[in-house]
């Protein structure tokens, strides 16, 4: 049995305030001597970054080795070493963590690095002011950090992702201030990051709109340490008096001296803050709270100490153990305190008569029947507030207890926080190491704790606890592959080539296996397949991106990776054309030309889609490129095409006449073109034809880039009738086609001498019937005429009939003996004159 | 579409949503720009646009002014300056233009690129390229398939054809496969999935593998109790549908006049009404006889919609029953009114207050009366002309696989004629397509007479006809070094003819009477296209004609259960045989939910619930196949047939676009919707 939660509590002076000190863990021996170190703590239970502090002489012999380059140690706060590594880069500035227990490492050049808990990291810079002025200074904390340049400015980098430094308002100041601290934008009213500088008698405050005096006399200020929440401000000035004031620096809340404290022996080394209502202040082996009303509490600690601020308490890091020193939470009060008479420790006595069979337990749950519920629920709280499984056990039992009386509860929240304090018990256990509270817990929710065991590589509990708390395992998966891939490494690169490959394989294997079995459908191949080709694997990487199902995910990769063909392939075979034009003109900027093309020709048929994309891409935006590509590709029927189109677009007309023989040349090269080369021949002999045609009319009538037909008409409206028969034996124009278009424009220069001529020329091989339709059709009903006698006889009444030469129609119809047909045109005629002429001529046919 | 059928069919899915959804889209992507704004709009969208929203609609939202996208210098007088069009490349240079000379001018402009229907890495490289991408912000306006019809959405684009069977770019697919996933999260997944032709096969492996992993899978949920299957249909399956002249009113519109996004160009005469008293029997001023002349006129956009009554009535019947029809109407309007009129005389107030309530109906029939009678008497005429009536006679013959050679030589004949070029390539395709190739010496007459006529410039037109994608142009025998696809692609119409029926006799009686076959709509050929729904969807239809059967049971039976409850769908099953021997893969898919299987129950249920089954054309469809799947629709109780498509085509639109003839799109700097 655990000791009473009791004997850890210590009262302050006025026995108003409960404070108890919980030892986490016992590190005997396991940290080296705290004082010799520059030491960052992470909230929530996390590790310590310690690196030699070189400030300070150290005795040959001691436990650490000398090092010569700068070494940073992380240690979990069970003293277990999580990781180490040295830094080869310029001096370290500061460093820090990030909201998700990752290391920032700044230099004095403005590089930052953000290192994971395997020692990964990225690394950035703050710019080309700060690398020349230098960084004297900065302060770190979970979404960005500030930092004091040479010039004494201030840069402020919002998250972790290499945002630009933003600069901030200019102090002015001659020079560095004695102490600083900043308020982070989360806890600040302005969302705003709020720099303090402590300079000689005063605080400034800096945001990045003003800098402003807040006009303290008592400075100057040797350590201002904000409260977590941000609304409190302690200040330790050289004299050695402790003030807190509001943020706002409007009220005045305690002012306590330091040097009163007898048993402190020299500087003050930390003012932190234990939860958001006392201060504390850390001497060499000791630790003094100092309560709202200046009262204090003195904690005696072996050795050096190091106190980091938590939102509801302070962690402290002696020589040989790591307590939690806080606030007896309110609801632990209301059980434990000597002689409570709350509902809830009624009902905790009431369950440890029951447990011991007596009869009180009966008569205690009575007189607390009406509050029963709320005394339910303060054990339930307090049991999350406990550390010790057992007595958290029996504050649960309490609560069960009591439930039973109640005809109606609802059992979500006793059940959450049994779940929670398995997972919560789990963690803080030594090896895993991470003391996190249960306010703690819920304030940075259940993913954040899992992404957090991932990084320390807890796979297995990160997985379990997932799944107890129905949270999707694609995160872990991610985190566990990634890993997978780096520890496999050494295996696989055993013995020559096939070695690595079948390393690929098993560990490829071993992934999609593991996702498959767990469903982390979500899970995207890609940034698995992403991390193993940054690590070296290409082959492996390859493997893990057939699993990828997106295309859009997997071309770039495999662009980065210059799996130039396959991220083609799959660009093609997604079907979506953006993202294959995404991939050719990536290509086309990052190969030489010929490979370009190699690639696209040599991927044959499934390929087929991308060349022709690109085709329509050059087309319209590289012609030169698109000429180089069907040259290469000995694609003459293309080329010509090309070639015809430059052309058509061609205003000069020797240029134009010299591209289609280009063309003409290009067909002439392919056996099965010869019909093209021959008609390409034709168009340069028109054109140049056309060209002289023009020359001789000085240029008065067009004739450039027409057709044979249209050129021939021309020529004959234009009374070239000589030219036009001259064309019409060059280019080979059959007889009909040259009669239509003879036909057609002599009627459009109304040259009816001409076409009757013409008409007479020879025996028409397209006979007389089309003449006069057209004429008819073209409003030449009287010329017409003429021709209806030349056509087929038994069509001539109907044609007369066409050109309203209806007497002429009744007389070819006696002519013809065709009474049935003169009966037709009787009915069709326009007017009674005309009706009366037929019903003569019908009568007289009898 | 008779009331009778409305009443027994539950009216199906609701295409406004469409509309609905890209309105707001619109609206939102506006929206997101803050102030007046000059709106810059690709001419190739308006027409689109304006099925979605009306320039009232714009300028509410901070539409200062418009223009179209075109080249040269853009003033502006708002800071700024949104973009809408789609992602090309000679856009992106002339917005580039625009934004170097507004810099070199120092006019200080914010400017907005939304792209149609999503964002493009291939404009973002070339802005990059150009210098000016960090002064534009590019977002995307997700404009998918667009209600034209009560049951028919378009995509509307204009040169799917081309862009995937003569240049290659697929983007047209992928966007189609991305429209039909957003059907798909509205209504629920296609429990079947089947299409005929190589692109369709691919159309639907976008949809099955690769999509559903890019949108989140609980978006994707169950088959859909609405849909019963989806069946895309490759335009390369059935060329010789749109090369055929459409028969049908609203397609004879789109062949002669032309008809785009729904809107045809009229003269401005017949659209406004000339004299407010001008009767019904008072015709507009006669039709101009040639073609030539109709297209002088001052022309008027008119919106050929489904809420007109009149038009939803004519649209789909053969023209040579449109002016009966017509005639009919007009009767009975002239009696309406003549019934009104002597309603007027009736005494009391509230008789009268419906007289005139009802003339306000009897008016707006009549406009829409007035306008069906000019536009048909518009297309008379040219019905009328030898060349029409020539070409009617070749397509007729050819499909009949009669005398060949002679049709052959009068094509050659309209050449040395100048006929249309569009019209001429028409024929020539479909005589390779029927015949399997021209006689090679005939045919490199031909060519050389085309080029001669239209001139040298149409070689690549020639050449991409015979090229291995489309290879509806081509010599027989086939030169040996042919590739093997273009052999393998060698289409069989002989015996397709016989096997799904294509050729039904011209018997004009039952032209006349019910339309009973969907060969109406070529005045007795039915489209291989809509054959092939119907092995799907009404496998009766393929084989015999089910409204001659009904007319006889309907003799013995009475007038009671005119028609045939829908079978289920189960594919292509029965005609196998007859699809695997069509050039292009057969594809035939069950789709389920992730996870779930299909239960029993489902299938059962399909039975009795009305269904519709989606049809996408992949490459364009044709307002006569629209009619014709509206007959298939109507023949059958309990399925109802949506059809989707990338665009409507016709035969001449798509030389048009080989050819790289671009029709003058009417319109000012000034864009107006």
């Amino acid at each position: 049995m655990s000791e009473h939660p009791t004997t850890s509590w210590k009262s302050l002076q006025d026995g108003k305030g409960f404070y108890r000190r919980q030892q986490l863990y016992s590190l005997q021996g396991k940290l080296p001597d705290l004082g010799d170190y520059v030491i960052s703590g992470c909230r929530y239970g996390g590790p310590l970054a310690i690196m030699r502090d070189n400030s300070k002489l150290v005795a040959i012999g001691r436990a650490a080795p000398a090092f010569g380059k700068s070494q940073i140690q992380v240690y979990s706060s069970a003293g277990e070493g999580l990781l180490l590594f040295s830094w080869d880069q310029s001096r370290i500035i500061r460093f820090g963590w990030t909201l998700n227990e990752r290391l920032v490492v700044l230099n004095e050049e403005g590089v930052y690095r953000v290192y994971d808990l395997q020692g990964d990291y990225q690394q950035y810079s703050l710019g080309s002011e700060a690398s020349e002025m230098g960084v004297i200074d900065a302060r770190i904390y979970e979404n960005g950090l500030v930092a004091l340049t040479g010039s004494l400015a201030l840069l402020e980098v919002k998250g972790w992702e290499g945002a630009r430094p933003m600069t901030l308002a200019n102090p002015n100041l001659a020079d560095p201030p004695i102490s600083w601290s900043i308020i982070p934008p989360d806890s600040n009213i302005s969302r705003h990051v709020e720099v303090l500088l402590s300079v000689e008698n005063t605080i400034y405050t800096v945001d990045n709109l003003e800098s402003t005096d807040q006009r303290l006399s008592q400075g100057p200020f040797t350590h201002v340490s904000p409260s977590p929440n941000g609304k409190l401000l302690a200040l330790l000035n050289a004299a050695g008096t402790l003030l807190v004031i509001s943020s706002d620096f409007q009220r005045r809340m305690a002012e306590f001296d330091t040097l009163n404290v007898p048993s402190a022996h020299g500087n003050v080394k930390q003012v932190e803050w234990c939860g958001n209502d006392a201060t504390l202040v850390i001497w060499e082996s000791l630790a003094v709270i100092v309560g709202p009303f200046a009262e204090t509490l003195e904690y005696y600690y072996v050795g050096n100490v190091f106190a980091v601020t938590e939102p509801d308490g302070v962690r402290i890091f002696g020589a040989d153990v790591c307590d939690l020193i806080q606030r007896v939470p309110d609801s632990t009060l209301s059980i434990f305190r000597p002689g409570s008479t709350s509902p809830a420790a009624i009902l905790y006595d009431a369950w440890e008569s029951f447990s011991q069979r007596s009869p009180k337990a009966d008569e205690s749950i009575r007189s607390i029947r009406p509050e029963l519920a709320t005394a339910v629920d303060g054990c339930v709280d307090a049991a999350g507030q406990e550390w010790e499984p057992y007595w958290q056990r029996r504050l649960l039992n309490a609560a069960k207890f009591g439930q039973g009386f109640l005809d109606f509860y609802n059992p979500t929240d006793f059940i959450t926080m049994g779940q929670t304090l398995k997972v919560l018990n789990a963690v803080r256990f030594y090896e895993v190491g991470i003391p996190l509270t249960y306010s703690q817990y819920s304030y940075t929710s259940p993913t954040h704790l899992i992404s957090r065991l991932t990084s320390r590589n807890e796979h297995l509990l990160a997985l379990r606890i997932s799944t107890f708390l129905s949270i999707k395992p694609d995160a872990v998966l991610k985190h566990w592959a990634s890993a997978k891939i780096l520890k496999s490494r050494p295996v696989a690169s055993g013995t020559g080539k096939d070695a690595e490959l079948d390393g690929d394989d098993e560990v490829c294997r071993l992934i999609v296996d593991k996702f498959k079995q767990l469903g982390g459908v979500d899970v995207s191949y890609a940034e698995i397949a992403k991390r193993a080709w940054e690590v070296g694997r290409t082959g492996l990487a390859t493997k893990l991106l057939d699993h990828e199902k997106r295309a859009s995910d997997q071309v770039p990769l495999l662009l980065s990776m210059k799996e130039d063909r396959l991220a083609l392939q799959k660009a093609v075979d997604s079907g979506d054309t953006d993202l294959a034009y995404q991939v050719l003109l990536h290509l086309h900027k990052h190969l030489a030309l010929g490979s370009f093309f190699r690639l696209i020709e040599d991927g044959g048929e499934r390929l087929a889609p991308a060349s022709r994309l690109l085709q329509v891409y050059a087309r319209e935006q590289d012609r030169d490129m698109l000429r180089d590509f069907y040259y290469s590709d000995d694609r003459r029927v293309e080329s010509a095409v090309l070639a015809l189109d430059e052309a058509s677009r061609m205003v000069d007309p020797s240029g134009r006449i010299t591209t289609v023989k280009s063309a003409q040349k290009f067909f002439s090269e392919d056996k099965d073109r010869s019909f093209e080369a021959k008609m390409m021949d034709e168009s340069a002999r028109l054109l140049a034809l056309q060209q002289q045609l023009e020359a001789e009319s000085d240029g008065k009538i067009s004739f450039f880039g027409q057709s044979v037909n249209e050129t021939i008409r021309r020529c004959i409206v234009n009374g070239m009738l000589k030219k036009a028969d001259k064309i019409k034996s060059d280019f080979k124009v059959s007889d009909k086609r040259f009669w239509y278009t003879k036909l057609h424009a002599l009627t459009e220069i109304r040259d009816f001498e001409g076409l009757d001529a013409f008409s007479r020329s020879k025996r028409s091989p397209i006979g007389y019937e089309v003449f006069v339709h057209y004429l008819v059709e073209k409003g030449y009903k009287k010329e017409a005429v003429a021709y209806v006698a030349r056509c087929d006889a038994p069509k001539r009444a109907d044609l007369y009939a066409e050109c309203d030469e209806w007497r002429m129609a009744g007389k070819e119809c006696k002519d013809r003996g065709d009474k049935a047909k003169l009966e037709q045109l009787r009915k069709k005629c326009p007017n009674s004159l005309v009706a009366r002429e037929l019903e003569l001529l019908v009568a007289s046919m009898k | 579409m008779s009331t009778e059928d409305i009443q027994d069919s539950e009216p199906p899915l609701d295409t406004n949503i469409f509309k609905e959804i890209s309105k707001k889209a619109l609206v939102d992507a506006l929206n997101s720009v803050n102030g007046s704004k000059t709106l810059v709009l690709d001419p190739s969208l308006a027409g689109p646009l304006g099925l979605v929203t009306e320039v009232a609609l714009l300028k509410h939202h901070g539409v200062d002014k418009m223009f179209w996208l075109e080249a040269g210098p853009l003033s502006s007088n708002t800071t700024n300056i949104v973009y809408l069009c789609r992602p090309m490349i000679k856009y992106v240079r002339i917005i580039s233009g625009h934004i170097k000379r507004h810099a070199k001018e120092s006019s200080k402009h914010n400017y907005t690129l939304l792209l149609v229907p999503r964002l493009s890495s291939l404009v973002s490289r070339l802005l990059e390229e150009e210098g000016v991408l960090g002064d534009i912000t590019i977002s995307a306006y997700n404009l998918q398939f667009l209600p034209i019809a009560d049951d028919v959405l378009s995509l509307e684009y204009e040169s799917a054809f081309k862009d995937i069977w003569v240049d290659g770019d697929e983007s047209v697919v992928y966007d189609s496969a991305q429209a039909l996933i957003t059907l798909q999260k509205l209504f629920g997944l296609f429990p079947r999935l089947l299409g005929k032709g190589d692109h369709a096969a691919r159309l639907i492996n976008l949809l099955t593998t690769y999509l559903p992993q890019t949108s989140n899978p609980d978006t994707l949920f169950e088959p859909s109790t609405i849909f019963d299957s989806l069946i895309v249909i490759d335009r390369r399956v059935d060329m010789i549908t749109p090369l055929l002249t459409q028969l049908t009113y609203e397609g004879l519109i789109d062949e002669v006049i032309g008809v785009r996004n729904s809107h045809v160009e009229l003269p401005a005469s017949l659209v406004n009404p000339p004299a407010p008293q001008a009767g019904v029997a008072a015709a507009p001023p006669p039709a101009p006889t040639s073609s030539t002349s109709l297209r002088k006129e001052n022309r008027k956009k008119y919106h050929l919609t489904s809420t007109d009554p009149l038009f939803t009535e004519l649209r789909d019947l053969n023209f040579s029953n449109i002016g009966k029809r017509l005639n009919g109407v007009a009767h009975k309007l002239e009696e309406d009114y003549k019934r009104n009129h002597s309603d007027l005389h009736s005494k009391t107030t509230a008789q009268l207050r419906e007289v005139v309530g009802r003339i306000g109906g009897l008016q707006s029939e009549h406009q829409s009366l007035r306008i069906h009678t000019g536009i048909s008497e518009l297309l008379d005429p040219i019905t009328r002309t030898e060349q029409f009536n020539k070409s009617l006679e070749i397509q007729q013959n050819l499909l009949a696989s009669y005398n060949v050679s002679e049709q052959v030589s009068s094509i050659e004949e309209m050449i040395a004629q100048g006929a249309d070029l569009e019209m001429v390539i028409r024929l020539l395709c479909l005589a390779s397509i029927t015949t399997g190739g021209i006689k090679a010496k005939a045919l490199e007459n031909i060519k050389r007479d085309f080029l001669q006529t239209y001139g040298y410039n149409f070689l690549p037109l020639l050449l991409s006809l015979a090229a291995p994608s489309l290879a509806i142009l081509l010599p027989n025998p086939l030169p040996p070094s042919t590739p093997p696809e273009v052999t393998a692609f060698k289409y069989p119409f002989v015996p397709l003819r016989k096997s799904l029926r294509l050729l039904i006799d011209d018997n004009l009686e039952a032209l006349d009477e019910v339309e009973n076959d969907i060969s109406f709509v070529y005045s007795g050929y039915a489209p291989i296209s809509v054959r092939l729904v119907q092995c799907v969807a009404q496998k009766g239809g393929v084989l015999s004609n089910p409204a001659e059967k009904e007319k006889t049971s309907e003799q013995n039976k009475g007038s009671f259960g005119g028609k045939v409850q829908a079978h289920p769908i189960v594919g292509w099953k029965g005609f196998e045989d007859i699809l695997a021997t069509i050039p292009g893969k057969t594809v035939d898919i069950m789709q389920n939910a992730i996870g779930a299987a299909a239960p029993l129950g489902a299938i059962a249920q399909h039975k009795v619930k009305t269904t519709t089954s989606v049809v996408f054309f992949l490459g364009g469809c044709t307002y006569t196949e629209i009619a014709a799947l509206r007959w298939v629709a109507r023949q059958n109780r309990g399925r109802n047939i949506i059809i989707a498509t990338t665009g409507i085509i016709n035969g001449t639109n798509i030389v048009d676009g080989l050819a790289g003839i671009q029709k003058t799109i009417t319109g000012t700097k000034d864009a107006g919707i």
